[in-house]
């Protein structure tokens, strides 16, 4: 038993690699041919971010820093090659502006994100927030509405209108607890 | 004999006492030791629940070891899941006055009722 197995054992790792290595090929080429962050418009091919900047920018913004974030993200967004490099610059820069509480400057860039996509609910969220914060409560609704449309279980979104409530019609938790003798235990 | 008749008949017969069993059930079981709660925690409101402004109900039931300690706790109903682990907490955090060496631990589960509401009005402080 263990010769036949030894003597199978060349030819089959044999046929295991072949595949292997026709696999690894075809991997490569389709990863080769899938350029990241890249939309229809462009047709480059490009392994890894294809916007250093905006991927930079957004990586500081999400670590609680926005200066850095909204410099990397003009910097991104003034190389920004197609549609989709610029939205993604526009709504982060709202939300970088939005983190340093420069709220119309903020708003001006939101606007613009939803200029190039009237469904992008990141920016309605972001836009919300700062009608929030500029006591538009209207228009923070109707956001709101708009991104929940979109993205119905965006918690980001659920958390911008709580927020709202909260300002427009406050509440307060309230527990209560009755205890009582069950039946007799089984 | 004939069965239209024997059916009303049985019914008539073992039916009265079965009902006055049925009613005896709900009164309190004298034999059995009250456990005294020593320290009740109340649970949080979850914060899910608390986003979505979500209001609802949990009936945890559970027995109390000797030490006063819930244990065998488990849901029996609730208007929505959010506020389950919330009350299963509260409860597993709570504690009886213990019992004495002498005295029996009773088998009577006890049923936690809570009670999740939204009022009108911001919170104080």
């Amino acid at each position: 038993m263990t010769a036949l197995a030894a003597d199978c054992l060349p030819g089959y790792t044999e046929s295991v690699m072949r595949k292997l290595a026709v696999h690894l090929v075809l991997a490569f080429v389709i990863l080769a041919s899938t350029p990241v962050g890249a939309d229809d418009e462009s047709s480059r091919v490009v392994i890894g971010p294809s916007n250093p900047n905006l991927f930079d920018g957004a990586a500081a913004l999400i670590a609680g820093d926005p200066e850095t974030g909204v410099r990397l993200t003009h910097l991104g967004l003034s190389m920004a090659t197609n549609r989709r490099e610029r939205l993604v610059g526009l709504s982060n820069l709202c939300a970088g502006y939005l983190l340093l509480e420069q709220l119309d400057v903020a708003l001006d860039f939101c606007n613009q994100a939803l200029e190039i996509n009237d469904r992008h609910w990141r920016s309605y969220s972001n836009r919300a927030l700062i009608y929030l914060k500029l006591k538009r409560y209207e228009e923070a609704e109707q956001d709101l509405e708009r991104g929940l449309t979109i993205a119905p279980d965006s918690a980001k979104l659920k958390t911008v209108r709580a927020q709202l409530l909260d300002e427009i019609d406050p509440v307060s938790p309230r527990i209560t607890i009755d205890e009582r003798r069950g039946e007799p235990d089984q | 004999m004939n069965l239209r008749w024997t059916l009303p008949l049985v019914v008539s017969v073992f039916g009265l006492p079965a009902l006055t069993m049925a009613q005896s059930v709900d009164e309190p079981v004298v034999s059995e030791i009250e456990r005294v709660p020593l320290h009740t925690v109340v649970p949080e409101y979850p914060k899910e629940a608390r986003r979505d402004r979500i209001e609802g109900e949990v009936e945890v039931c559970f027995n109390v070891d000797r030490k006063g300690r819930p244990s065998r706790i488990g849901v029996r109903r609730s208007t929505h899941r959010v506020f389950e682990k919330a009350a299963i907490r509260a409860v597993r955090a709570s504690r009886y006055i213990p019992l004495k060496r002498s005295e029996p631990v009773p088998s009577i589960k006890t049923c936690r009722t809570f009670s999740f509401s939204l009022e009108k009005g911001a919170p104080n402080g």
